[in-house]
């Protein structure tokens, strides 16, 4: 035969194979992401808890070690109602997500309603819009006094005081269930769409109707997605910050969220009081997220198997004109509404709650954009340029570690992957506030506080498992023996993840980074916690704007996040897929 | 001249004539002995199977070779070097063994076209690119993919995604190729035809190999040498034939083929390996000459063990120690009648000739004869 072998292009054996197996290059970089990834999650929060048992004392400047910090969760005139309009919250929105999540997925994913394939995408896109920036909108629309819906009620209809009003506990329970209903639609439009049309046909076979196939086979197969769905927006509420700091806490309705923030910087600032009602919302958190993970997560049943299936899709009739204005109706409140009217008063010099065409001026955004203009604001000019920085240097970071994190959960066996796939669930289930809390107290002494060194690792530890996931979901589809028959035509372990399991991971990584880009873009309540003067971020930008300024310059610059977010998901989307957001 | 002459000096059959030794291989998976005690050698171009049903471990072994398992105990040695031997602490990685692999599911990667594939060897093993071309595309009109270079991964049909990972696992000229169960993703018609093409490649390149099946007609068809393994350890290790008419246990011949496998006691030693064993089912004895396996000696439980196809079923008693029984099903063929014959609580299965014409409900006798009659380890 003619194919052969010059002499010296077979490998070269060494005589003697003196090669440790414990000292590889797969080994040692297993060790330091072991170590760097248990630093950067567990620090933080073992910090915390010390720094919940440290008491400090009258004058303020020294600490003891005691329980007072916890006494003071129950004793405290303002804390333990805070703790209650936190559950409320969570519970409400809880309510309402999944209400509208799961409407809108049963609509999507097993109607006839017509347009469906159209509106599918833009039920997402709460998702990736700013919570914070929803509430400063919805208060400029239904707010008490400066609502435009209110006025407008009271202008053309004669409606006396408010028709509605956004500024309570009802109103952060209104946006935030708006805003977290996709997280539910997500758990459960997938379950819907790939379920094996023949387990509801056979139902029928024996005999059950539409409603009892229903009652019977499909809302169980579903009941898992719909609890993990349920869990995770109680839980996110539970640490949102923004929502409830624009529109209850200035009315009275104080949030354990908005009370750990006034002790982090407010004027009674006092860390290890923080610290403390830290632990109690992490440990609740924890706590849920712990159950969805172990009892729940398992239970689902997307993914039994890999087969595309043509769900049974229910004609719902005249019906479905109603099923359409359900849909049409979300998006409306959830999305055009509130961009409208961020729109509209970022166009008014000032706000009061009507609109006045003469007024009509671009100047809101020159004062919040362009940081050469004389009299532009440095807190916004600065976040956006932070915020761009931060989002591209942490999405870039965080893929590389979820890349070597998911590599060794997956491709290595042992006690190592074990413990770094819980790592990773870890930060999952703390608030950001709370994990920002634990970043601050573990890094107040050294010379990354205040610079945006700190925020950076706040942001990565908090959201690498997300882009971990991606590349996960990625990595098991992929056969290990792709990786294997590499190594085995020589390669070494990096020189196979160079060439073999990074060019086949591609999608998973990219997905990953944009997700995580625009996390990091409109991410507030760990930046609200770690910025320092310079280092504001873009949401941090928005905050200081509406504390300090006024309604029109900050609707400006939340504008302005919003059109960034938008693009990101356009482009996502464009280059993801459809599958990658549902995955 | 075949190409595998060509590599160094230093790749001679070590001193116990064999190029691959196996000694003592043992892995666990938690308290599991996955691979238990498993010793085992291949001489230099030959093709050896190990065969077993999926969990005896032969998957655990080829992995071990490989490097892509480590071992609990034992050593592995390939032309005289040391792969991996836990007891001095050695450890070959996997990408230092020059050992051609060939996969379940082929493993092609998905990113690159054929002849990139295939190439990649060569790449890392740098060798220069005018060599590479010529020799990428040498290898792939040897597995018939001459036509197929530039088509992506993605394009190929099963069949031809099993030819391009024979090319990769041999276009670098290894010391050792390894094949784990490649054929068993495709459909029969294909896997027929690919078996004897596989066959005709490796002896045309002359790699000593390592094959893994749970086919056992696969490993009768492709191997000079077959190992049957149970439960993490070796059975039998022979050659086709061998392992076919001379099983050393009922294991072995029950997993080769088909086999009548009925409990027995030896009664008499008449020669060296030959005796008679007494059988019983439902109330009727037999006496039947047979050969004794290892170990077999006078007064020994055993296990008689006869093919179909070694079974004579007539109609008329030729005087000999027959046995008479009733033919309770007999399903025409074509080249045979497999019948199924009751003997007492026993059903014989029995290969007759056509020409018998053998019907369910007749009276037939039964004759064994003494050279392919086995008493076997039970």
């Amino acid at each position: 035969m003619s194919v052969q072998t010059a002499a010296g292009t077979t490998l070269q054996i060494p005589a003697t194979s003196r090669w440790r197996s414990l000292v590889t290059q797969e080994s040692v970089a297993t060790l330091v992401v072991s170590v760097i990834v248990g630093a950067a999650v567990i620090l933080p929060l073992l910090v915390l808890v010390i720094s919940s048992f440290r008491v400090l004392d009258s004058s303020g400047f020294d600490t003891a070690w005691g329980l007072d910090n916890y006494v003071t969760l129950y004793t405290d005139r303002v804390i333990p109602k805070a703790f209650v309009n936190t559950l409320v919250i969570s519970a409400g929105s809880t309510v309402l997500a999944t209400f509208f999540g799961v409407s809108l997925a049963w609509i999507n994913a097993r109607t006839n309603c017509p347009g469906r394939d159209r509106l599918e995408p833009y039920n997402l896109i709460p998702f990736f819009l700013s919570p914070f920036v929803g509430a400063i909108a919805w208060h400029n629309l239904a707010g008490g006094k400066t609502g435009l819906l209110n006025s407008w009620a009271h202008d053309y209809f004669g409606v006396q005081g408010n028709l509605v009003n956004v500024d309570n506990i009802y109103g952060v329970i209104w946006v935030t269930g708006l805003f977290f209903a996709p997280l539910v639609y997500l758990f459960v439009v997938g379950s819907l769409r790939r379920m094996d049309p023949s387990l509801e046909d056979s139902a029928r076979t024996t005999g059950a109707g539409v409603v009892r196939t229903a009652m019977t086979v499909t809302l169980p197969l579903v009941a898992p997605g719909i609890l993990s769905g349920a869990i995770i927006v109680f839980v996110t509420s539970a640490g949102e910050f923004g929502v409830p700091f624009k529109l209850s806490a200035p009315y009275g309705w104080q949030t354990l969220t908005t009370q750990i923030f006034s002790k982090a910087v407010g004027d009674d600032a006092n860390l290890y009081l923080g610290a403390a009602m830290s632990m109690a919302l992490g440990i609740i958190t924890v706590l849920l997220i712990w159950i969805q993970q172990r009892y729940i997560a398992p239970r689902s049943f997307t993914t039994v198997t890999g087969k595309g299936f043509r769900p049974n899709v229910i004609d719902l009739g005249g019906w479905k004109w109603l099923a359409l204005a359900f849909n049409v109706l979300f998006l409306l409140v959830a999305v055009l509404l509130p961009i409208l009217c961020l729109l509209v008063v970022s166009l008014h010099p000032v706000w009061q709650a009507e609109i006045i065409p003469a007024d009509l001026t671009l100047h809101n955004y020159v004062r919040t954009l362009f940081f050469w203009a004389p009299d532009h604001i440095a807190a916004a000019t600065n976040g956006i340029y932070n915020s761009f920085i931060l989002a591209f240097a942490g999405a870039t970071i965080a893929m590389v570690l979820s890349l070597v994190v998911s590599y060794m959960i997956h491709r290595t066996k042992g006690a190592g992957a074990r413990l770094l796939d819980f790592l990773c669930v870890v930060p999952v289930g703390f608030p950001g506030i709370v994990l920002a809390m634990g970043v601050l107290v573990t890094y107040i002494r050294t010379p990354i506080y205040a610079t945006l060194w700190i925020i950076l690792l706040g942001y990565i530890t908090r959201f690498f498992p997300y882009g971990q996931r991606n590349v996960s979901s990625v990595m098991l589809a992929i056969s290990e023996e792709l990786d294997q028959s590499s190594r085995m035509a020589g390669a070494s372990w990096f020189t196979t993840l160079r060439r073999i399991t990074i060019p086949l991971l591609k999608p998973g990584i990219f997905a990953g980074w944009v997700l995580l880009f625009i996390i990091f873009l409109r991410e507030l309540s760990i930046s609200i916690i770690l910025y320092g003067p310079g280092t504001e971020t873009l949401s941090v930008g928005v905050y200081y704007l509406t504390n300090y300024e006024n309604e029109t310059l900050t609707s400006a610059l939340s504008m302005a996040q919003t059109v960034v977010l938008l693009v990101c998901v356009f482009v996502f989307r464009r280059i993801a897929g459809r599958e990658a957001l549902t995955a | 001249m075949t190409a595998g002459s060509m590599l160094g000096a230093m790749d001679n059959n070590s001193a116990s004539g064999q190029y691959v030794e196996v000694q003592g291989l043992v892995k666990l998976f938690g308290n599991d002995r996955a691979v238990d005690n498993v010793s085992f050698g291949v001489a230099k171009g030959k093709f050896l199977t190990l065969l077993g049903p999926s969990g005896c471990g032969k998957t655990t072994t080829l992995m071990s070779i490989a490097g892509l398992h480590t071992i609990d105990a034992g050593q592995i040695r390939v032309g005289g070097v040391v792969y991996t031997a836990p007891a001095q602490g050695l450890f070959l990685p996997p990408e230092k063994r020059d050992i051609g692999m060939v996969f379940q599911s082929y493993a092609i990667w998905p990113h690159m076209t054929v002849a990139e594939n295939v190439a990649y060897p060569l790449e890392i093993r740098k060798v220069e690119r005018a060599e590479i071309d010529a020799r990428v595309a040498d290898v792939l009109k040897l597995v018939g993919l001459g036509q197929m270079a530039d088509k992506l991964a993605t394009q190929l049909s099963g069949g031809q995604q099993q030819r391009a990972a024979l090319a990769r696992a041999i276009v670098s000229q290894p010391r050792l190729l390894l094949f784990d169960e490649p054929l068993s993703n495709l459909d029969l018609k294909l896997r027929e035809q690919m078996r004897v093409e596989l066959k005709r490649i490796q002896h045309e390149v002359g790699i000593t190999s390592i094959y893994v099946t749970h086919d056992q007609a696969e490993a009768l068809v492709m191997s000079d040498e077959i190992i049957v393994m149970s439960k993490g350890r070796i059975q039998q290790k022979g050659g086709p034939r061998e392992i076919y008419a001379r099983p050393v246990n009922a294991y072995v011949s029950n997993f080769i083929g088909v086999a009548n496998l009925l409990k027995g006691r030896v009664i008499a030693v008449t020669a060296p390996g030959r005796g008679e064993v007494e059988i019983a089912a439902g109330g009727r004895t037999a006496q039947l000459a047979c050969r004794l396996g290892a170990g077999i000696g006078a007064g020994a439980e055993a296990m008689l063990s006869v093919r179909p196809e070694n079974v004579e079923a007539t109609r008329q008693n030729g005087g000999g120690p027959d046995l008479e029984g009733e033919v309770i099903q007999a399903i025409f063929l074509g080249n045979c009648i497999d019948c199924r014959v009751r003997w007492g609580e026993f059903e014989w299965k029995v290969m007759a000739h056509p020409r018998t014409g053998l019907k369910a409900g007749e009276k037939v006798y039964l004759r064994f004869d003494p050279e392919h009659t086995l008493a076997v380890q039970p």
